[in-house]
């Protein structure tokens, strides 16, 4: 099977599996921790303490990646703002602004854009790290600067070669937080955190497979040397979360 | 399960027998009679051999224990709590058994296996690290890589995700105060107050030092911000 056609397989299995999530309307789980009133709950306070080590070692470097993608894409995102933030049709795509309202923007199911999204990811993902005391990635700001980067470079190349950077790194990150969801099935199910940890990746997975779909409408597939490129970005990507998992 | 737990339960029972017994396989085997259902007679070797493993394995076992417990016996006076406080709790926790900490630690770092190395370096820098760790999760150091949460309402400036080591700098400063006071600790068992002095010491000069990285941070921040204004300004 072609890695495109390899791609594009598993990204409709993993859309099915979100979209059926989908339909059962409920408050989001990353609710808990932007909600002041939740502030005080222990699912959001406590982490399981009496894991074997190496469980607890899959959780730190589970979360400590997590938190570095969300740093990058958030990068990603500001460098491709950069360069196409005027574009009319793919400004408002990355950050829509309230200033220049646009008929043609494509907004996720909350009505917000990639980027909004992205910062709502990273707040929630920075409150994840001091909850289970996770020791952050020492190459934040490779990841900074790296995501800015990738998304500026790819911007100048033009607003498809973008929405293919966007379309590369959502799968890989979709991906990843498949397999940390199969991981996390180990841990305590009793313990009040862990169930909501649960509901977040699950949550962040789907949102990111859904800014995969727009990326994809947008014409991703139409970039330069499409195929090339995604296979840079993506295994750029899977060693970036191999380093964070150890550094 | 069970097992667990009685092991869990003696090592809690042998860590205030270190104080007279030392990190040996007998505080392990005195543990037995402070249970709630006490034994008549203490844990034959090969029971405390079953329970916590043979030779110097079951040593270590207690020593691990026995800074557990130190760590989680943190404590400071004050509200919010103070990082010096809660060190000086845990110079504190080592003073009744600093005779046998010597010879502990050497355990901890003589190698399981043989090695090209006689001793493990990293254990000490471990220790050093998990004590800063907990103290400053204590404090309530909540350091991560942006300086403040985005406000999700409103269109934040990207800006303020910056990135920066203070979880780590933090953490490394706290464990090399430590390091330096416990070393004199052990070092000097005859001046009891110079470990304490050195430890604030040590903690006031890494504050200073982490202000002035910060600052020089800050200055270089604007300049940065200066030169991009200029740049505009001629049209770059």
């Amino acid at each position: 099977m072609l890695p495109l056609a390899r791609n594009a397989s598993r990204r409709s299995v993993l859309a099915c599996a979100s979209r059926l999530h989908s339909t059962v309307a409920h408050a989001a789980p990353s609710v808990a921790y932007t909600d002041p009133a939740r502030s005080q709950d222990p699912s959001v306070l406590t982490t399981p303490r009496d894991i074997p080590p190496a469980l607890r070692e899959e959780l730190e470097s589970a979360l400590r990646v997590d938190q570095a993608g969300e740093l990058a894409a958030n990068w990603i995102y500001k460098g491709q703002h950069d360069v196409l933030g005027r574009d009319p049709a793919t400004g408002p795509l990355i950050q829509a602004s309230t200033a220049l309202p646009s008929p043609t923007s494509i907004f996720d199911r909350n009505g917000q854009d990639m980027w909004d999204q992205e910062k709502k990811h990273l707040a929630v993902m920075n409150k994840l790290q001091i909850q289970h005391r996770i020791r952050p990635t020492l190459l934040w700001e490779f990841a900074r600067l790296g995501g800015y980067g990738l998304g500026a470079v790819t911007a100048l190349m033009g607003k498809e070669a973008a929405m293919a950077c966007t379309e590369a790194v959502e799968t890989v990150i979709g991906e990843h937080y498949d397999d940390q969801l199969k991981a996390f099935e180990q841990l305590p199910a009793d313990h009040p955190s862990v169930p909501l940890l649960k509901g977040v990746i699950r949550e962040f997975r789907d949102d990111e497979l859904e800014h995969l779909d727009i990326a994809v409408e947008n014409d991703s597939q139409k970039a330069p040397a499409h195929a090339l490129l995604s296979t840079v970005v993506g295994a750029g990507c899977k060693v970036a979360i191999e380093l964070c998992k150890r550094f | 399960m069970a097992a667990i737990s009685l092991r869990t339960e003696l090592l809690r029972l042998a860590v205030p027998l270190v104080k007279t017994h030392g990190f040996t396989r007998e505080a392990l085997a005195q543990s037995a009679l402070r249970l709630p259902e006490p034994h008549k007679e203490p844990l034959s070797e090969a029971a405390v051999t079953s329970i916590f493993g043979s030779g110097d394995d079951a040593r270590r076992t207690l020593i691990q224990a026995w800074m557990e417990a130190a760590v989680l016996n943190m404590k400071s006076k004050s509200t919010p709590p103070s990082l010096l406080e809660l060190l000086e709790s845990r110079l504190k926790w080592n003073e009744p058994v600093l005779g046998h900490l010597p010879e502990a630690f050497a355990l901890l770092a003589t190698p399981k296996f043989s090695s090209l190395l006689p001793l493990d370096p990293s254990v000490a820098v471990r220790h050093n690290i998990h004590i800063a760790n907990e103290a400053c999760n204590l404090v309530g150091s909540h350091d991560i890589g942006v300086r403040r949460h985005l406000p999700l309402e409103s269109r934040a400036d990207v800006s303020c995700i910056t990135g920066q080591l203070a979880w780590h700098r933090k953490r490394a400063a706290a464990a090399i105060a430590y390091a330096a006071a416990e070393l004199v600790q052990l070092a000097q068992p005859e001046s009891p107050d110079v470990p304490y002095k050195v430890l604030k010491q040590q903690l006031d000069r890494s504050q200073k030092a982490l202000q002035s990285v910060e600052e020089v941070g800050l200055f270089g921040q604007y300049v940065a911000r200066s030169w991009a204004g200029i740049g505009k300004s001629m049209g770059l």
